[in-house]
């Protein structure tokens, strides 16, 4: 498994698009989460916005950056046939897809650890100027906060999460561009179907099952009760969604031929 | 280990495709062994078999007493090329090969050795996907050998690289046989393997036609012929026909005559007072044995099918 790692490693950091990727993460969260904070203003008490949710706006976006990587990392050695190189070096092929598993959950973990963060530090900075303040009932941004503290861990949480997602379908359908078209549609199409559905009942099934909405829930600091799902619970469902991603891509890598 | 490969009774379908009809061979170590046949006569799938990727339907393949897919570092024990594109553009070769040494626990000195060995060193820390065909090829080859292992399995290598390469490939895989290793290569063309192979593996539609040492296959081919060089054509042919021989024109000024020892043919010749500047033995080429080969597997395919038919 050392072995493995140190490979997916190499593999990762010798392609120049690994580097672009992952500061494109960074750079997306950021930009769309300062540009978030900047356009929401809070005109009163009780004005119904969730300061630390609109800082992490950028999270939904970034997720978007964060499954070409992970795409990337499964479905550039399928279009070259590298894949039987690989495989041929590393037999155990459950011990491949893990390698890669950890290897971009790593390095998903980083940018996304600096993306949010300085998305966190940009709404503290601009929020109180939009009238978020303590008269209209928000205390400054801090991650001493605990609800705050679990948004941000929490969406780190949700690109690796989505990563894994990625890994697993890329290594499902074994075409880079066919698996970007599945997990963005998974991501965004949820939301747009649930926006259709007139039923509520049927609307907060589909809000709790989607891998998108259920796992941003992890982002609310105002209003929890209220939520379809409350915010750990919300991205388990992520969870479940990238472990079956990951638990079908492993079989059907086991099963078909190189 | 013993440096080995044993491929016995292996079946494969695709669907309704038979890919493989109970392939069955061995490589021994020390030699190359040619793994000749038509394109789809699988060739590949059989290379795939050994190597642990595709599975089979029935039969084995065992590297060294041991399925592929068991061995610890395998590329220390089987070094293979199979596609010489199978990389990724970006990467520069010498990255291509350190995440493979990586993988067999090795390091960044003995990329730099097979890098040596293949005669890649200029290239090496350039992009991949600026390599020239021939290039990939030597970069495949380094590949292989990165585990310096006692058994090599390369498809078609010879494809696509210009004759100097060619020449290259042939004395460096003599080369690694004359080390002891086990060299199984395969062609589609018979004649890229003259002056290389020492063994054949003739396939044709998933199973083995002719399992045979390259001077027996020769040998045989060759028949008792005897090659005789002359001017006077005509009176040759009279002369040696008179004599009890079977006489066919093979050249200008060339003649392949059969049923007679190559004394009887020059005493003929003499008494008949017939120039001629050249009697020798017949040396049938590695493709003209090969196409009399195959060619009885077709007849024998069309016998059965019309017996089958009655």
């Amino acid at each position: 498994m050392k072995e493995a790692l140190h490979v997916e490693w190499t593999k990762l950091r010798t392609v120049a698009g690994t580097a672009w990727l992952l500061a494109a993460v960074v750079l997306l969260t950021v930009a769309l989460g300062v540009a978030a904070s900047a356009v929401v203003s809070c005109s009163g008490l009780g004005c119904g916005q969730d300061p630390a949710k609109i800082s992490l706006t950028g999270i939904a976006f970034g997720q978007a950056v964060v499954a070409v990587l992970a795409v990337l990392a499964v479905g550039g050695e399928y279009s070259t046939g590298m894949i039987r190189v690989t495989f041929a070096a590393i037999p155990r092929r459950s011990t491949v897809l893990a390698a890669k598993a950890l290897v971009v959950s790593g390095l998903v973990s980083v940018a996304g650890a600096a993306a949010v963060l300085v998305s966190v530090l940009a709404g503290r900075i601009i929020l109180p100027g939009n009238g978020f303040t303590e008269a209209h009932g928000h205390a400054t941004l801090s991650l001493a906060d605990g609800p705050v503290l679990r948004a941000a861990v929490g969406s780190v949480l949700y690109l690796v999460l989505v990563g894994l997602l990625a890994l697993g379908v890329a290594t499902a359908v074994r075409d880079a561009a066919a698996a970007i078209g599945v997990v963005l549609g998974l991501l965004y199409l949820f939301p747009i179907v649930a926006a259709v559905v007139s039923d509520p009942d049927w609307f907060k099934r589909l809000q709790r099952i989607s891998p998108m909405t259920a796992g941003l829930a992890v982002q609310a600091t105002t209003g929890v009760g209220s939520l379809p799902v409350s915010p750990w619970a919300g991205l388990g469902v992520l969870g479940l969604w990238a472990a079956g991603a990951l638990v079908v891509g492993g079989s059907l890598l086991r099963w078909r031929d190189a | 280990m013993e440096a080995t490969i044993e491929v016995t009774g292996l079946r494969k379908r695709f669907g309704p495709t038979v890919a493989l009809d109970g392939m069955t061979f061995t490589v021994t170590p020390g030699k190359v062994t040619g793994f000749v046949g038509p394109n789809g006569a699988g060739k590949s799938t059989t290379m795939r078999a050994i190597l642990g990727l595709d599975s089979v339907d029935a039969g084995h393949a065992l590297v060294g007493g041991r399925p592929y897919r068991t061995l610890r570092h395998p590329l220390r024990q089987v070094g293979s090329l199979l596609d010489a594109g199978a990389l990724q553009p970006a990467r520069t070769g010498r990255n291509h090969l350190l995440w493979l040494a990586h993988s067999q626990g090795l390091g960044a000195r003995r990329v730099d050795e097979v890098v040596g060995q293949v005669g890649l060193a200029s290239a090496i820390r350039r992009r991949a996907g600026s390599y020239s065909l021939g290039m990939r090829q030597r970069l495949g080859i380094a590949a292989a050998l990165l585990g310096d292992p006692p058994v090599l399995v390369l498809d078609e290598p010879v494809n696509g690289m210009d004759p100097e390469g060619i020449r290259w490939m042939r004395g460096f895989l003599r080369s690694l046989a004359a080390e002891g290793r086990a060299v199984l290569v395969s062609s589609h063309l018979m004649s890229e393997l003259q002056d290389t192979a020492d063994h054949v593996v003739i396939v044709g539609r998933g199973k083995v036609i002719a399992d045979v040492s390259v001077a027996d296959l020769i040998e045989s081919a060759s028949g008792d012929r005897i090659t005789l060089l002359t001017t006077a054509r005509t009176q040759a042919m009279t002369v040696l026909a008179h004599a009890g021989a079977t006489v066919a024109v093979t050249g200008a000024d060339t003649l392949t005559v059969s049923g007679l020892s190559g004394e009887r043919v020059v005493a003929v010749l003499g008494e008949n007072a017939v120039p001629f500047s050249e009697v020798s033995a017949h040396r049938a080429s590695l493709e003209e044995a090969y196409m009399e080969l195959t060619r009885d597997a077709v007849e024998f395919h069309a016998a059965v099918a019309e017996e089958a038919a009655r």
